[in-house]
Parts: C-alpha cells; sequence; structure tokens
C-alpha cells in the first residue's frame, strides 16, 4: 500500500516536471515564420473559433511568412476590457487586437500603443475600403491614431416596432405622438391584444442598455426621450451643446417615463432583464412596442421562435412618437467601428510590417472572401450576381450560416466593410417557416435607416465620468423611476446641484471643450 | 554526552522526509501553488503605493504613498460600500452558518439512509451552479411580470413586488440565496465533524432518558464547537469579500444603494478605469482588516479557553 502510494506520488511529480518542461518549451524563440497574436472579436459568439487545420492558417503562413495565433476575445464588452487591460497592465499585450475606444484611451498614456497613422499608405486596399477621415480620427488620441478604426456594426440600424396584429385586435391606428403612444400601451396592458384571455401582456418592453453616448435609461428607452428632444448623453447642437440631463427637456422625459412605469404599462421586468430575457420576451409575446435592431429582429433564426409562437404576429416598423415640441428620434447615431491596434511590444519588435501585410492580405479578394465566408464550394457558393450563398454544396453543415461552417467566418468583422455583397450575403430573402411571410433583415434595416435619427456623429468618443459619478447618475435616474426619490422639479433640481457638484459639470464642460475641439457640433 | 543540536535537528527532518516521503511529494503541489499564486504576488503589493505604469513596471513606477488608499476613503460612497459589505457579509455568516449547521444535524439524527441521501444531494446541487444559473432561477422565481412568487402574491390579490430591484427586499434576496446556494456545501464540515462524535455518548444518553433535543444540545453541539469556532474564524478573515460574483449578476442601477460592495466598486473603479494600484490598495486593505480581526478573535477564543486555530 505504502509502495504504491509512494509510486503514485513519484508519478504525479514526473508529470508535473514534464508539464514544466513543456512550458519551457513554449518560451523558446521561435525561428522561421513570424508568430503573430491576434485577440479579435468573435462575429459568432455562440460558435468555436476557427479549428485548427482551418485552410487560413496555410495560406497565411505560405504567402506572407506568418504564424498566426489566434485568441476570441470575451462577447461581453467588460469581459473584454478586463481582459485587455489585465494583459496591458502586464506588460503582455497581444501584437494585434480589438479594444473599445474607452480602453484604447487608458492604454496610449502608459505608451503601450504604437501609432498606426503611417500604416494606411502601406495598405492601399485595405485604406479605400475600410478608412475614411472619420474614421482615422475616431482613434486619435492627442493628434495621432493609434488604432485602425474598421467599420462596425452599420448605422441606424436598430427601430422601433410594434404589433400590428393587436392593434387591428383593438381596432386602434399607429400612434402618432407620445399622448397616443400612451393611450395604445394602455390598451395592450389592460385590453387583452392577444385575445388569449389573460391579463398577461404590457405595452413597451425595454432593458437597460446603456454605453457611452446612451447613458440611463439607455437605447432601448431612446424614442421615448427622442421625442422630448433629449435621447442620448449628449446634445452635440452648437447652441444646445451639453449634458442632455442638465437641460429641462430631460425633466419632462423623466415625468413622462415615470408615467409609463406608474401606470404599469411597460413591463415591471425591464429592470431585471438582460438582453438575452428581453429578447425571449417579445419572441413570447409579452409586449408589443419596443426598440431593436435589425437582424435581432429579422435574421431567420431570430425571428422564428416568434413565427413558431405567433404566426399571425405582425410587427411594424413605425416613426417615433412626436412629443409636445414636435421633436421625434429613435435615437442617437454615431459612426461604428471596431478598432485594432497594435501594440507597442509588437513594433518594438518590428512585427509592424508584417501586420500590415496580414491586413492588407484579409482586404484582397482571397482574404476577403477566404474570412468572410470560407472556402467556394465547400462553404459557399456564387449566385448569379455573385453573391455568396449557402446552397448547393455537398456539405450544407458546412455552409457558413450552418454550425459546421460558422466557425471558418470568425474573423469575417475584420475584412467587412458593410458593402452590398455583404449585405445580401448577411440578410438574404427568406420565407418564414409556419406563417410562410416574406422576411429580409436588410428591407428592415433599410426602413429602420429612414426614420428620424438624432446625428451625434463622435459623440462615443467624448469624455466618460468616473466610476463614482456615472454610478450617480445612472443611480438617482432611476430611483426617480423606481420611486424611491420622488420626482417634483425640487428634488430634481437638488439632485441636479448635487450631480454637478460630484464633478458633473466639470464632465459636462470637458465634454463640449472636446466637441469644439474636434469639430463634432452640428 | 554533549550533542550539535542543529545537526540532530537536521538530521532528524532528513529522516522524517525519507519515511514519509511520498506524504512530502504530495505537499509539493500545494506548496507550489500558494508559492507562485499567494506569496510570489505580495512583492507586487507595492504597486498599491505606486502610480502603477505598465512599461515601467512594478519597481520603476513612481512612488505615491497613500494616494490610491486615501482616493478609496474619500470616495463618496465610501460609507456605504463598507456598510454594504460589512452587511452582506455579517449576514450571510448569521444565516448559512446557522442553517448549514442545523442541516448537517439533521442529516446526521436521519435514520432513513435513502431520505437522508437525497437531502443530502439535493443541498449540494445549488453549490456547483453557477451565479448566472442561479440569476435565471431567481428572476423565473421572483420577477415582477411572471414570476412564480410574484403569481401567488397576485393570486390573493396582493400587488406584485420587483424583488431584484427594491432596496429593502434586494439584501434579503442576497442572503437568502447564498444561503440556499451554499448551505449544503457548508454543511459538508459538521457533518464530517458529527461523524467524530463518539457515539457511546449518545447511547449513555439515550439509556438516560435524553430526548432527541437534549441530545442535540448537551452532546452535539459540544462536540462540535471546535469546528464551529474554526469556521467562524476563517470567515472572519475575509469578512469584507461579500460574494463578488453573486452581487455582480445580481445588482442593476435602482438597487445600487444597497448593492454596490467594495468588490463591485473596485471592479468599476479599479479594473474597468486601468487603475490597479486603486484596487491593490483596496485589495491590502481588506487583506489587513480580515488579519486583525483574525488575529483578535483568535485571541479572544484563546483568553475564554476555547480552542484557537493557532
Amino acid at each position: 500500500m505504502k509502495r504504491n502510494c509512494t509510486r503514485s506520488s513519484m508519478l504525479v511529480t514526473v508529470v508535473l516536471l514534464l508539464s514544466l518542461s513543456l512550458f519551457a518549451q513554449g518560451a523558446k524563440e521561435a525561428t522561421g515564420p513570424t508568430t503573430i497574436e491576434l485577440w479579435y472579436g468573435a462575429a459568432i459568439t455562440e460558435a468555436g473559433p476557427p479549428p485548427s487545420d482551418w485552410v487560413g492558417f496555410g495560406i497565411i503562413k505560405e504567402k506572407l511568412g506568418i504564424e498566426l495565433k489566434l485568441t476570441a476575445l470575451p462577447s461581453n464588452e467588460s469581459d473584454q476590457d478586463v481582459k485587455i487591460q489585465a494583459a496591458a497592465a502586464a506588460n503582455n499585450l497581444p501584437d494585434l487586437f480589438m479594444v473599445r475606444r474607452d480602453v484604447l484611451g487608458r492604454l496610449v498614456p502608459q505608451g503601450l500603443i504604437a501609432p498606426v497613422d503611417d500604416l494606411y499608405a502601406k495598405m492601399p486596399v485595405r485604406t479605400a475600403a475600410h478608412y475614411d477621415d472619420v474614421s482615422k480620427g475616431h482613434a486619435r488620441i492627442g493628434g495621432k491614431s493609434y488604432g485602425l478604426a474598421d467599420p462596425g456594426s452599420i448605422m441606424k440600424n436598430e427601430g422601433l416596432l410594434i404589433r400590428k396584429d393587436w392593434l387591428d385586435n383593438l381596432g386602434l391606428t399607429i400612434p402618432k405622438t407620445t399622448d397616443e403612444l400612451l393611450v395604445m400601451m394602455r390598451a395592450f396592458t389592460f385590453n387583452d391584444p392577444d385575445k388569449n384571455g389573460r391579463n398577461d401582456t404590457w405595452g413597451y418592453g425595454a432593458f437597460q442598455e446603456i454605453n457611452n453616448f446612451e447613458a440611463w435609461p439607455g437605447r432601448r428607452l431612446e424614442p421615448l426621450f427622442g421625442a422630448f428632444g433629449v435621447d442620448g448623453t449628449w446634445s452635440l447642437e452648437e447652441a444646445n451643446a451639453g449634458l442632455n440631463v442638465m437641460k429641462p427637456e430631460f425633466y419632462d422625459a423623466m415625468v413622462f417615463l415615470k408615467q409609463v412605469a406608474d401606470e404599469g404599462i411597460i413591463d415591471p421586468n425591464w429592470l431585471s432583464y438582460k438582453k438575452d430575457d428581453f429578447r425571449a420576451a417579445w419572441k413570447q409575446g409579452r409586449f408589443g412596442i419596443m426598440r431593436e435592431q435589425n437582424a435581432a429582429f429579422g435574421a431567420q433564426s431570430n425571428y422564428a421562435p416568434f413565427d413558431k409562437n405567433f404566426p399571425e404576429g405582425n410587427w411594424v416598423i413605425i416613426d417615433p412618437p412626436k412629443g409636445p415640441k414636435g421633436k421625434a428620434s429613435i435615437g442617437p447615431y454615431t459612426a461604428n467601428f471596431r478598432i485594432y491596434a497594435i501594440s507597442a511590444k509588437a513594433a518594438k519588435e518590428g512585427k509592424t510590417d508584417k501586420i500590415v501585410a496580414l491586413m492588407e492580405w484579409m482586404a484582397s479578394d482571397e482574404g476577403y472572401y477566404l474570412l468572410g465566408w470560407g472556402v467556394e464550394g465547400v462553404n459557399y457558393t456564387k449566385d448569379a450576381n455573385g453573391i455568396p450563398v449557402a446552397a448547393n454544396l455537398p456539405n450544407a453543415n458546412l455552409a457558413f450560416s450552418a454550425p459546421g461552417g460558422q466557425t471558418v467566418t470568425q474573423l469575417r468583422n475584420m475584412v467587412f466593410y458593410n458593402g452590398d455583397i455583404e449585405l445580401y450575403a448577411r440578410y438574404p430573402k427568406y420565407v418564414t417557416e409556419t406563417s410562410k411571410k416574406e422576411m429580409s433583415a436588410l428591407a428592415v434595416l433599410r426602413e429602420m435607416q429612414t426614420k428620424d435619427w438624432t446625428a451625434q456623429i463622435g459623440s462615443d468618443t467624448l469624455p466618460i465620468p468616473n466610476a463614482d459619478l456615472k454610478r450617480f447618475y445612472e443611480q438617482g435616474l432611476s430611483e426617480f423611476i423606481t420611486g424611491k426619490r420622488v420626482l417634483t422639479p425640487a428634488n430634481w433640481t437638488k439632485w441636479l446641484d448635487e450631480f454637478k457638484r460630484l464633478g458633473g459639470q466639470d464632465w459636462n464642460d470637458k465634454g463640449v471643450a472636446f466637441a469644439r475641439e474636434n469639430n463634432l457640433l452640428t | 554526552m554533549s550533542q550539535v543540536p542543529g545537526k540532530k535537528r537536521g538530521s532528524q527532518l532528513a529522516r522524517d522526509i525519507r519515511r514519509h516521503r511520498s506524504v512530502y511529494l504530495l505537499l509539493l503541489f500545494p506548496l507550489t501553488y500558494y508559492i507562485i499564486f499567494k506569496y510570489i504576488p505580495i512583492f507586487n503589493g507595492q504597486i498599491a503605493f505606486k502610480e502603477y505604469m505598465a512599461l515601467d513596471g512594478v519597481l520603476g513606477s513612481q512612488w505615491v504613498g497613500l494616494k490610491h488608499f486615501k482616493t478609496f476613503t474619500n470616495s463618496y460612497y465610501f460609507i456605504e460600500l463598507l456598510r454594504n459589505t460589512l452587511m452582506y457579509s455579517v449576514g450571510k455568516l448569521l444565516f448559512s452558518l446557522p442553517l448549514a449547521i442545523i442541516l448537517s444535524i439533521t442529516i446526521y439524527e436521519c435514520n432513513k439512509p435513502t431520505l437522508r441521501k437525497m437531502v443530502q444531494t439535493l443541498a449540494y446541487l445549488p453549490h456547483f451552479l453557477s451565479w448566472v444559473i442561479m440569476y435565471g432561477i431567481l428572476l423565473a422565481l421572483l420577477a415582477p411580470g411572471d414570476g412564480i412568487i410574484n403569481d401567488i402574491i397576485k393570486l390573493f390579490g396582493g400587488k406584485p413586488l420587483d424583488f431584484l430591484t427594491n432596496t429593502n427586499a434586494f439584501p434579503w434576496i442576497v442572503i437568502f440565496s447564498d444561503a440556499w446556494k451554499e448551505m449544503g456545501w457548508g454543511a459538508i464540515i459538521f457533518i464530517a465533524a458529527l461523524m467524530g462524535i463518539d457515539p457511546s455518548l449518545f447511547e449513555a444518553a439515550l439509556v438516560e432518558g435524553a430526548s432527541s433535543w437534549q441530545r442535540v444540545r448537551y452532546i452535539t453541539l459540544p462536540s462540535i464547537r471546535p469546528v464551529i469556532i474554526i469556521v467562524v474564524l476563517l470567515r472572519l478573515g475575509t469578512i469584507l469579500d461579500a460574494g463578488f460574483n453573486q452581487i455582480f449578476m445580481l445588482y442593476s442601477t435602482p438597487v445600487l444603494s444597497v448593492a454596490d460592495i467594495i468588490d463591485t466598486w473596485v471592479y468599476r473603479q479599479g479594473l474597468l478605469e486601468f487603475q490597479f494600484g486603486l484596487a491593490t490598495a483596496v485589495g491590502l486593505f481588506k487583506g489587513f482588516i480580515g488579519m486583525f480581526l483574525i488575529l483578535g478573535s483568535n485571541r479572544l477564543v484563546r483568553r475564554f479557553g476555547g480552542n484557537p486555530l493557532f
């Protein structure tokens, strides 16, 4: 027994030593191709990374002399930030990595990021398709550009949607104003619009989706605030520049939202929902009005559960409701980018030229189609118009849109620039399985883009408050809505004064100054 | 005959190692872990006093003294953070510990093996669920729109309550959900202690006509008292760890006043804002508070004749 125990211990020790030696081997200097470590934002977060035998690795190695090592960043933005900043703190950033603008702003003063101003000229094909003055300015800090800002999600790709079948059931028409919207929300909540005999529906559905330029209550409620002309964190109108929260109309918008909450005509789960909960909720028919993204609503796999649950269900895109002064907006929009930065460490190690070659190759026809859709004949075929489609393939599971083929398109966001080919391929027309409706997320997108929006290009680059001030802002507003604070003009003024004293005024002034310096005011 | 004490000790140690070499070999693994992940990082603790710049490294960064500690203590929410952290930490200790003890005694006293095993398994199960899953379960139970609890409230004519965004309800949700999740796992150590009680004590008590409650009061509880003391002492060391994962998943803006704890603040202010010096300073602050609490409590236990930790 004792001998066995000794042998087991010895065995475990040997395994440990062997594994240590393996780590040591990993640290050895590689010869031959240059290793480029790339941390990318996965195109399909629920699918895995490109397989180790992905054809792209071989092409990149053979043609560019690059041994590409891929690591997918977490899908959650906060987790992404933590991962990147932890690596930065250890001076161990990868050679090339996707990074959010806020984080980039923190890494640049640390001297961890290489400027990229000289690189555009070395990538003529990519620069022509991907970069313009706006994108170059997006990652500019202290006069230098520190990131390759590739086109991100399409502008104005969300809309206000309403359940037309519920309207018809109740004999109502599409609301044009906030007053009509209130009437309709009440009807959707209390008049059993789905005729199922149960009191299980609400007027509006939302969740708290907050970012730099869409502060609390966030993106999903912007159409309500847009009716008062205070959608978004900032106003970038020259005559009215500054934080929207400091404007009198913001109080009016808060009163309106408070009324909606108090009357119980917004899904009461909205403060608890995460994104997935919200999306599951509209597919379960819980509410009749929402702001949603075109593909999250209209893409085949996303619409299918709703279609199955409610074959007679019919969402239509509507104009944002007009407020008391005739204002209306779906929300603020800015140019969206995915920034790829090069670490100073990689530049110091002389890898910049290889990275440039890699990025330029990605923009070539070969790279574009390979990263965007995979291998022709295996992952896609081209239709009569030259659009990649997932048809006539020997193995349907390897189609770029199928689970087996999705992994080879994980880097597609590094090559896509929202060109027509991509849009047609990404958002094909289809017929829904149950209701046999013809749908197209592209048609949805085009319609959404025709609605009223508030132009705020560059508002996502404005200064951000410190964590305490941010909390004070978000907590205070939410407490007014939930009733923990009583929403009266006196209380509002008192809260606003405290907000300014805590640093809100300084945040406002710095933001306006930044916007003015960078010509963001309109 | 005189001996060289050092030599004797050395040879004794060598003999011990040779004799128990397998055990010492096994010790290598935890020892390596603790050296790499617990002791070497102590060196980096100095960045709590520095303006940490990644390129300059730990040694090269500028010394700023107590700046980060002042930033933390001067935070607008410092008192609230401390209050919330202690509230959850002490609350969990006061709720989870007695529940774990009661559960362990119940399982120990149960004389139906099938029922005992079933209860044990069901009680352990939630421990293995992540707080992401737990959040989903809690939302299904507590959501104001269609949560099961609110459905019951509505059935009896009550008004639904949004437990997760109500500042009065939220602390109870945190404490009870933690107790539910960890009670079974926490009971393991007490069950182990109960197994060590001499059965003859119970047999003698039975002969003397002691009731079940009397057996628990006069035999079971005194027997596991040393283990309870050790568990409490160890928990005091992490008194400022109120459960980041749980709070992070459950909290939302309407309940920040009762939900924000030191760790969530550090996450937002320290990690997300790239202020690693500040994050380390708060970590040191928490560590020192925990250390003083352990030392003080240990001394108290010794003074009052209990079984101290060391």
